[in-house]
């Protein structure tokens, strides 16, 4: 059975002070796109603009959970330590956005269908997204921390991530309440919206990006401080 | 109609949620660094380890 190898001596402790500056700016760019730039939609009204963030956050969760989906992969292939760390980080900053989304698209649902929530296909299946990762996290919190630990996350990392084409597909595929694809349609992209709607769309999927990359770096920070202090405490151990 | 209520609640939503994540975060890295710093200031002290 091969061992993991644990990452070297370090913490990452550097911070990154331009990617700060560059995801605020962003997100300011952003809020001024979707509130100042945008125009209101004709049927929706004011409430439409919070697609500027739903959609942001749901492609920050598949991108996370793609990242899971990779990492736990290469973590399999090659038993380091540092796949696992990256799997673990980016399984909870996507959480975190799909639970956004999960959060958002009710508030949009309420004005726009009359309900809160409806069982079809693009929102259960999310919902089930929500509840694979969910488990995966609960999973590594409940287990002993070791190679056995990381092996079953990354099975439920690879796993979970086929739910994410079934999303995809979802409102093509059957019948939904959710609204079709507006920006990449079969008459190309951004055909579907008015172009200053498709700019905000960009700047705040953008600025979310940014934002994912600044959590993971921050989430990934803590594993190794945490494994830092356990190699350490380890090593004081055998010494005495 | 506008529905500028259900605007607002997503926007708090959101922007709670990522502020509340990020400062955990940042408080939870600042936790673990001084426990690091005081792990390897006492195993310097300790000529044991």
């Amino acid at each position: 059975m091969s061992e993991e190898r644990l990452p070297e001596s370090e913490n990452d402790g550097d911070e990154t002070p331009v990617l700060i500056w560059l995801t605020a700016a962003a997100l300011l760019a952003a809020m001024g796109a979707i509130f100042l730039y945008a125009p209101t939609e004709a049927t929706e009204g004011m409430v439409q603009r919070i697609m500027y963030f739903h959609i942001p956050s749901a492609w920050v969760a598949f991108f996370a959970f793609f990242i899971v989906f990779v990492c736990s992969v290469l973590f399999l292939w090659k038993r380091d330590r540092e796949w696992d760390i990256y799997a673990n980080a980016s399984a909870e900053v996507g959480l975190m956005f799909c639970t956004l989304v999960l959060i958002t698209g009710p508030i949009w649902a309420k004005p726009v269908w009359g309900t809160w929530w409806v069982w079809d296909a693009r929102l259960t299946s999310t919902l089930v997204l929500w509840l694979i990762y969910a488990a995966y996290l609960m999973l590594r919190a409940r287990s002993e921390p070791g190679s056995m630990r990381a092996r079953y996350a990354a099975v439920v990392g690879i796993v979970g991530f086929l739910d994410i084409p079934i999303i995809h597909f979802s409102v093509l595929w059957w019948r939904t309440f959710h609204p079709q694809p507006k920006m990449i349609t079969s008459e190309g992209i951004g055909t579907g919206m008015e172009t200053p709607m498709v700019v905000a769309l960009m700047i705040s999927l953008g600025a979310f990006t940014l934002l994912y990359f600044l959590l993971m770096g921050q989430r990934v920070r803590l594993e190794k401080l945490k494994d830092e202090i356990d190699r350490l405490k380890r090593n004081r151990l055998y010494s005495h | 109609m506008d529905n500028l209520g259900y605007l607002f609640a997503a926007n708090a939503f959101v922007w709670s949620g990522v502020i509340y994540y990020l400062f955990r975060l940042i408080q939870q890295n600042a936790a673990l660094k001084k426990d690091l710093d005081m792990l390897k200031a006492a195993l310097e002290d300790d000529p044991k380890s």
